[in-house]
C-alpha cells in the first residue's frame, strides 16, 4: 500500500496552485504598473497645458507673449 | 525601549524583500527534500502519508494563521479606521483563501487511498469549505463594491470577523463530533502516542518553509493592495485637476 502517484498529484497540486497563485499577483502588479504609466502620461499632459497657460499671461501690465488661450481679456494691473 | 523595539521592527521590515525570497526558497527546497527523501516511511498508510508535511502546515500556518491576521487587520480597521489595515486583510485573505484550497485539496487527494474516498461530508471537511466559501465570499464582495470605500471595507470586516469564528469549529470538530479526519498527531495529551522524532523535524521544517512563505506572500499582496490604495488616490487627485 504505497499509492505513489497519490503522494506526486498532492505535492503537484500544493506547487501549481502557488504557481498560479504567483502568477495572478504578477498579472496584478503588471496592471498596477500600467496604470502609473497611464497617470504619468496624464499628469504630464496637464503640466504641459498648465505650462501654456503660465506663458500666455501677460507680463507685468504688457500684452500676453502668446496668443492667450482664455476668452476672457487679461486683466490689468 | 517602545521606540528602540518599533525601530527595530522598522529595520527588520526595511530587509524584507532581501530576507523573505531566499529564505523561504531555501526553506521550501528543505520541506521538499525532508518531505520526499528524508523522512521515514509510514507503515500503515505508505508513501501517501508524506503529504503530511505540506498539508499540515498549509492547516495550521496558511489558512488559521492567514485568516487570523485577516481577524486582527479588520479588528484594526473598525477601531483605528485606517485604510492600510484594510489592504493588510485583504493581502491576508486572498492567501488564507489560498491555503484553504490548498489544505481540501491535498487533503482529499491524502484521503482517497485512505479513507476510500475524495471528500466525505463530515465535520471537519464541511466546516473548512465553510471557511474557503466565506473568505471566497469576502473577495467577491471587495471586488464587486469599491474598494476603496472606507465603509464597504467597514462592513467587509465585520463579515470577515464573523467568518473567523469558523476556525475554533474546524479546531474542535474532530474532538466535538465522530469525524473520517484524524485527531490531532502533534498536540496531544500526555500519555498518547505521538508522532516519531524523525517525522516531527521534518514536519517542523515544513512548518517553518510554510510560516516563510505565508509571511512572504502577505506581505507582497499587502503592499500591491496599499500601492493599489495610492494609485486610486492619485486618480482621483489627476481627475479632479482635468475637471477643473
Amino acid at each position: 500500500m504505497d499509492y505513489l502517484e497519490f503522494m506526486f498529484a498532492g505535492f503537484a497540486v500544493f506547487w501549481a496552485g502557488l504557481f498560479v497563485y504567483l502568477l495572478m499577483l504578477q498579472m496584478r502588479i503588471r496592471s498596477l504598473q500600467q496604470e502609473v504609466e497611464r497617470l504619468e502620461e496624464r499628469l504630464a499632459e496637464q503640466e504641459a497645458g498648465d505650462r501654456r497657460t503660465t506663458e500666455a499671461r501677460p507680463v507685468a501690465g504688457g500684452r500676453p507673449a502668446a496668443p492667450a488661450t482664455r476668452q476672457s481679456p487679461a486683466p490689468r494691473t | 525601549m517602545t521606540a528602540g523595539l518599533a525601530s527595530l521592527a522598522a529595520r527588520a521590515y526595511g530587509l524584507r524583500w532581501r530576507v523573505l525570497p531566499p529564505l523561504t526558497g531555501v526553506a521550501m527546497l528543505a520541506m521538499l527534500i525532508g518531505a520526499v527523501l528524508a523522512a521515514p516511511r509510514e507503515v500503515i498508510e505508505g508513501e501517501v502519508q508524506r503529504l503530511m508535511y505540506i498539508h499540515v502546515p498549509s492547516a495550521t500556518i496558511g489558512m488559521y494563521g492567514s485568516i487570523g491576521v485577516v481577524f486582527v487587520a479588520s479588528a484594526m480597521v473598525l477601531w483605528k479606521r485606517d485604510m492600510r489595515w484594510d489592504a493588510v486583510a485583504r493581502g491576508a485573505a486572498t492567501v488564507g483563501v489560498l491555503f484553504t484550497a490548498l489544505t481540501l485539496l491535498t487533503g482529499a487527494i491524502w484521503g482517497r487511498p485512505v479513507w476510500g474516498v475524495y471528500w466525505a461530508w463530515d465535520a471537519r471537511l464541511t466546516s473548512t469549505l465553510v471557511l474557503f466559501l466565506i473568505y471566497c465570499g469576502y473577495l467577491l464582495i471587495r471586488q464587486i463594491a469599491d474598494p476603496h470605500d472606507e465603509q464597504t471595507a467597514r462592513y467587509a470586516a465585520v463579515f470577515a470577523m464573523i467568518g473567523a469564528l469558523d476556525i475554533p469549529l474546524i479546531n474542535m470538530s474532530v474532538r466535538w463530533w465522530n469525524t473520517l479526519h484524524p485527531q490531532p498527531i502533534v498536540v496531544r495529551p500526555l500519555g498518547d502516542e505521538a508522532l516519531p522524532t524523525e517525522m516531527l523535524i521534518v514536519l517542523l521544517v515544513g512548518t517553518v518553509a510554510i510560516s516563510l512563505l505565508v509571511a512572504w506572500l502577505i506581505v507582497l499582496r499587502t503592499e500591491t493592495e496599499l500601492a493599489a490604495q495610492r494609485i486610486h488616490g492619485l486618480r482621483a487627485g489627476v481627475d479632479r485637476r482635468e475637471a477643473s
